[in-house]
């Protein structure tokens, strides 16, 4: 079989993929012709948003046509599924893009947009992975872009910049960790099968050692990069050290990416058979809840704590997913794409609050936001709400569909803990509500001009799309049905 | 219509804060005609014949359920006292940045509308916390410390997670959460139906507040604006009562009845010891925050009865208690203006200069404590005739003990305010201005005519006693 090309319709089901792996090309050659200035840099996003867009669209052409099917002899799968996380994960990337802009150095602009899409790239190979193999060349053109993109802060103060060589080793150390734990948790997969497809697993029968073991490993790998308590140490100072535009874009891209691997392997190969083996994920899943809101409670770093409530909002997603049921599988989609929304549409805001010359996450400079920008400080407040889980925003319809879920799965106790960590994280979320709308003396605080209002339209779509989500959620809700 | 009502009001609250800043005046009598239009639009509504439920498929899985609004008695008795006690407010309104806290206050308005119109559990479980929101954004922005904000928060959003819980876990069971006022529906197994009715009752009794849930409530009450402290007192708190009534009963039958030794002992503690505290406790405003816990008590023991007469009196009283205690608010908000204290120890002999005020304030203070005529005798009536018909012949008798209790913390609070020597060193301010008195007005209109002759709240056709009157 591998002897004959694939045929031309393989090609045309990653075809998303390979607008977004090659536009990359595009911005560094721009980056090489134009000016130094502001149209390098602009053309650097603009064409790369018009790669991400043009993907959008045949992603979006491509779920129309209901084309669903395995290219690549089962290494790459097309469907409603792996639509679907590509859909987040360019949607992710856009908004990402647009928070680039505020940065003010030339040299980087171009570069960071190119790695950026690359590792879009990869995270969508991984959202329609259909073997092993695919499942880690997906995550390694993922992760090493991140590498770089981690250390490249933009116009650094010399404090900043260790702090971001610091993020990025300290990514790039124990990321490759958690790589190895999956790659020989993959190999004693193929030990025990035979092969490195995910179909072909599926017929191990219960209770086989190697198998189990494989599995044992490949979750730790996952809940690794998931960021999953006790696998989450590594986030918050990564988020910290990083570039914002390159946090933000973290805080989705890499989650959409293995939650689908993750998604594809309990259902593909798991199943309802090897329940047993799984537990483990769902007490982890419902650790990350607490710690990761407890935890978060303390920050006073806006970068932190969204890096500490990523965690548990991780841990929402993966609990939907508890009890291995269809409906599950849809919650988590969607409470996904709500939480894209409103992770972003926060990251957006500190973009946009930034100062001169420093990035400036500190939670301090929320003070008096309700009265200096009526408007940020109102769509920064359905972001936390949402966040939090309070109506009227996506997040509210997303708990609520999760605790259905996780309760009509037989799993209370995961839908106990839930409550336990949204109860906490009201404070973590409306806390920094408290401290825009808290009346101020402005006279001590420092009139901010951001640096480029492209991050507006971040702010602006993410925020309808919250509050849309939260009103009128069938608009997402029904379609997700047509996705397996 | 219902539909118009909740969305008109929401939308025209958030106008509100497109208001210029010079425009802070025109805010508040923008404020008032909003809340006025709804009010006028609520009394136009024929109680025999109310307008048809409007419904909209919202979400279809897990469970169906439904953007549902419909007008019930109950509902029609506890929205007609929100719309009259915001205008009150509104008018009695005097702040820094009115246009944001008109705006706020219209926004929580809107949410108390829907949640007394929801007809779906979700629905219902979602404008609980949204109610949330306003409050804690004008306790924020209007110098409630930090601290009572947090707790307000934190208390009652646990208690809206939990009802979150509870409504999931009905939806999952049952497959709809559309069930609010659709008479009996089919019980739920009962390895679950005790749980989902604890995670509701939890969520119940934190928001009304019941002892032990009610450590939130004191420093909130007090600490708060008058004029929020008039709504959230007079009508926010009832929404508990109010869930008991349209949810606990209708869909939980059965084991209402399981829970009422609990409900009617926990009821009772809060009539007694609120009844105490208000005795010992100098802010005028927590004496009336305690009354609330006392009053609020015997209305939860009314509703666990189950007597068709306690709960028609406990709707009367439910209405009675929000007309009064938005009229102590707003009275005690009066004084602490002109004083800039609410210390009963501190001020006094404020009748000699401000009889209007003294007024005012008795009239407050008598229909709190129960003066036949007044709404509160009404209510306290009713009930007991009712508790005592159910066989709770003791229970009649210790509420008899907090009824006398009541007259006389709320005679201390006047007392010490209006008559005793004049405070040299407190601030000689004139008397109630004309527009002070029209914002306490409506309400002591409203407490006579519902003294006089409470019939037509009582009889508002409501499935909560046609139900009850079947399970007898």
């Amino acid at each position: 079989m591998l002897a004959q090309p694939f045929p031309l319709s393989d090609y045309a089901a990653i075809l998303p993929l390979t607008i977004v792996a090659t536009t990359p090309l595009m911005i560094l050659l721009l980056d090489l012709i134009l000016p130094k200035g502001a149209p390098r840099r602009d053309a650097a996003v603009a064409v790369g948003i018009a790669g991400l867009l043009l993907a959008a669209y045949v992603l979006v052409r491509q779920y129309l046509a209901h084309q669903f099917a395995p290219a690549f002899g089962f290494g790459f799968i097309l469907g409603g599924f792996s639509i679907a996380f590509s859909l987040i994960v360019v949607a992710a990337a856009i908004f990402s893009l647009l928070m680039v802009l505020p940065q003010r150095d030339d040299e980087k602009v171009g570069p960071s947009c190119a790695l950026m899409l690359w590792s879009a790239a990869g995270a969508m190979l991984m959202a329609g992975a259909g073997d092993l193999m695919t499942i880690f060349l997906g995550l390694e053109i993922l992760s090493l872009a991140l590498y770089c993109l981690c250390g490249m802060v933009l116009r650094a103060s010399p404090v900043r910049l260790r702090e971001a060589r610091e993020s990025a080793l300290k990514y790039l150390i124990l990321s490759s960790m958690a790589s190895g734990f999956m790659l020989y948790g993959m190999a004693l997969l193929f030990g025990a099968t035979g092969s490195v497809n995910l179909a072909a697993l599926q017929a191990i029968p219960a209770g086989n050692p190697v198998f189990a073991m494989g599995c044992g490993l490949f979750m730790i790998g996952v809940a690794f990069k998931l960021g999953l308590v006790p696998f989450h140490v590594w986030m918050p100072d990564v988020f910290e050290g990083a570039p914002l535009p390159v946090t933000a874009f973290m805080s989705v891209v890499t989650k959409a990416g293995m939650l689908a691997v993750f998604a594809r392997f309990l259902y593909g190969v798991l199943g309802t058979d090897h329940q047993a083996l799984i537990v483990p994920v769902w007490i982890v899943a419902g650790l990350s809840m607490l710690v990761g809101n407890l935890a978060a409670l303390s920050q006073i770093d806006m970068k932190r704590l969204l890096a500490y409530s990523g965690i548990a909002q991780l841990g929402y997603i993966v609990a939907a997913l508890a009890g291995t049921s269809t409906l599950g599988m849809r919650y988590a989609l969607f409470y996904l794409g709500a939480y894209t929304f409103m992770n972003l549409g926060a990251f957006a805001v500190v973009a946009l609050i930034s100062r001169d010359q420093e990035e400036d996450s500190h939670l301090s400079a929320f003070s008096g936001l309700g009265t200096r920008h009526p408007l940020l400080a109102a769509a920064m407040a359905f972001f936390l709400l949402s966040l939090a889980g309070l109506p009227p925003t996506a997040g509210f319809i997303g708990k609520i569909l999760i605790l259905a879920s996780t309760v009509a799965a037989g799993y209370q106790w995961l839908a106990w803990l839930l409550i336990a960590g949204t109860a906490i994280s009201v404070y973590v979320y409306i806390k920094i509500v408290r401290a825009m709308y808290v009346p101020v003396d402005l006279a001590h605080i420092r009139e901010i001009r951001p640096l480029s209002y492209a991050p507006w339209i971040a702010v602006a779509v993410c925020a309808v799309a919250t509050i849309a989500l939260g009103i009128y959620p069938a608009a997402l809700h029904d379609v997700l049905p047509r996705i397996r | 219509m219902l539909t118009a009502l909740v969305l008109g009001t929401t939308l025209l609250a958030f106008l509100a804060f497109a208001f210029p800043k010079s425009a802070n005046g025109a805010a508040k009598w923008y404020g008032v005609a909003v809340a006025l239009a709804g009010l006028v639009l609520l009394e136009l509504m024929d109680p025999a014949a109310f307008p048809p439920d409007e419904s909209a498929r919202w979400l279809s899985y897990p469970f169906a359920s439904n953007f549902h609004l419909g007008m019930g008695g109950v509902s029609y008795a506890l929205v007609q006292l929100l719309a009259t006690v915001t205008v009150c407010a509104l008018l009695a309104t005097n702040v820094p940045r009115q246009r944001n806290f008109v705006g706020l206050m219209l926004l929580l308005e809107a949410t108390m509308l829907g949640l007394f119109l929801a007809k779906d559990l979700l629905l219902f479980a979602l404008l609980w916390d949204a109610m949330l929101i306003p409050v804690f954004l004008l306790m924020i922005g209007w110098s409630v410390h930090p601290a009572t904000a947090w707790r307000y928060l934190i208390y009652n959003v646990a208690g809206g997670l939990l009802l979150l819980l509870g409504t999931a876990t009905y939806g999952v069971i049952y497959g709809t959460t559309d069930v609010i006022g659709k008479g009996q529906v089919t019980p739920i197994s009962d390895a679950w139906a005790p749980w989902i009715l604890a995670a509701f009752a939890v969520a119940f009794l934190v928001k009304t507040p019941v002892f032990p849930f009610h450590t939130w409530m004191p420093d909130t009450y007090a600490e708060l604006p008058s004029p929020v402290a008039a709504v959230v007192s007079s009508v926010q708190s009832k929404a508990g009562l109010y869930g008991f009534i349209a949810i606990g009963l209708p869909l939980f039958t059965a084991w209402t009845h399981e829970f009422a030794t609990v409900m009617i002992v926990l009821g009772t503690i809060g009539l007694l010891y609120g009844a105490v505290i208000a005795l010992v406790a100098d802010d005028a405003k927590k004496v009336v925050a305690y009354s609330s816990l006392s009053h609020l008590g015997l209305i939860l023991i009314a509703i666990f009865v189950f007597n068709d007469y306690a709960l028609r009196g406990a709707v009367v009283y439910i209405v009675a208690h929000g007309f009064f205690s938005a009229a102590m608010f707003l009275v005690i908000g009066y004084v602490e203006t002109r004083e800039e204290t609410r210390l009963v120890s501190r001020i006094g002999g404020l009748a000699r200069g401000s009889p209007i005020l003294a007024g005012a304030m008795a009239i407050a203070a008598l229909a709190a404590l129960g003066l036949p005529g007044l709404a509160g005798f009404a209510g306290e009536l009713f009930i007991l005739t009712g508790v005592y018909q159910a066989g709770y012949a003791w229970l009649a008798a210790l509420a008899l003990v907090a009824i006398v209790l009541a007259a006389a913390y709320m005679l201390r609070v006047y007392q010490g305010f209006m008559h005793g020597p004049e405070q040299a060193d407190l601030p000689q301010r004139p008397d109630l201005r004309p527009l002070e008195i029209v914002a306490v007005a409506p309400l002591f209109l409203a407490l006579v005519l519902l003294g006089v002759n409470p019939g037509p709240v009582a009889n508002y056709p409501d499935q909560a006693y046609t139900m009850l009157a079947e399970k007898r």
